[in-house]
């Protein structure tokens, strides 16, 4: 918890695997963890595909089959690269105004025979005023945002309330 | 008083350093401005934000009538830890996730 700077939120959880494991499941496999739905990707129940692109400068992104073909929405940039002991990057919603962005850092640290994974999220005090973000957003509305995959813009309302 | 706000004025780096000190007890600007080493012009521009956001209060001694004592107030932070919490929650599902399948293949492969 780290509330306490005000700019920021941290989760943590410990994990049965070498931290190179960790590190490499976490990016590699991304797509095979990150949890499904509308409320958390914005292919919603579509063919869609979230992937890290990996080094620094490559991307997160998640690809999605539209009417025209596939499209690829870009979450943000890499900014640290460094296996096993972690990576960061940026983290843009879809309803981030040009040079905006927020930032996650992960880091996997040897405890035993485990890693513990740590996600900072932070940066939104650089946000503009009134930001959407910041107003009145609770449980599924707040994971729309969180989650970048905006439900009512590409699922519509019906899918969404069918996943709540 | 808005998170906004709340957001605005904890983005300083000075001013967590006050609201870090004043967490541990109330003190007075001068004292603040001592131990952070600024000046006190310095000092009471940084609390004029924090009290406009409403994060500090001033209070008076009851014995005297000097300097008057600033402490933090609990609503703004009471605000911010919700906000916060509701990130929180985000990713400690999308690291539940993450568990379960880093160890479901990790037993899979021992087999």
């Amino acid at each position: 918890m780290s509330g306490a700077a005000g700019d920021g939120a941290t989760a943590t959880v410990s994990v049965r695997v070498p931290p190179a494991e960790a590190f490499d499941v976490f990016t590699r496999e991304i797509d095979l963890w990150w949890r499904q739905g509308p409320r958390f990707r914005i292919a919603g129940r579509r063919p869609g595909q979230i992937s890290f692109e990996p080094g620094v400068g490559g991307r997160l992104f998640e690809t999605v089959e539209l009417a025209g073909g596939p499209h690829a929405f870009v979450v943000g940039t890499i900014l640290a690269w460094d296996p096993p002991d972690g990576l960061a990057f940026e983290w843009r919603g879809v309803n981030f105004k040009e040079g905006e962005s927020t930032r996650v850092d992960v880091t996997f640290r040897a405890t035993g025979d485990s890693t513990l994974v740590t996600v900072r999220h932070s940066g939104f005090a650089g946000l503009r005023p009134g930001h959407p973000v910041r107003h009145g957003l609770e449980g599924a509305a707040f994971s729309r945002w969180i989650g970048l995959w905006w439900g009512e813009l590409l699922t519509g309302l019906r899918e969404h309330v069918a996943a709540s | 008083m808005s998170l906004d706000a709340t957001f605005a004025a904890l983005s300083d780096p000075t001013r967590r350093a006050v609201v870090d000190l004043l967490r541990r007890a109330p003190r007075r600007a001068g004292e603040l401005a001592e131990a952070l080493s600024m000046s006190p012009p310095a000092m009471s521009r940084h609390l004029r934000v924090l009290r406009e956001c409403g994060l500090v209060e001033e209070e008076r001694p009851d014995d005297d009538g000097r300097a008057r004592l600033l402490r933090l107030r609990q609503e703004p932070f009471d605000e911010l830890r919700r906000w916060v919490d509701e990130v929180e929650r985000f990713w400690s599902g999308q690291l539940a996730a993450f568990k379960a399948h880093a160890e479901r293949r990790a037993l899979g492969k021992r087999r």
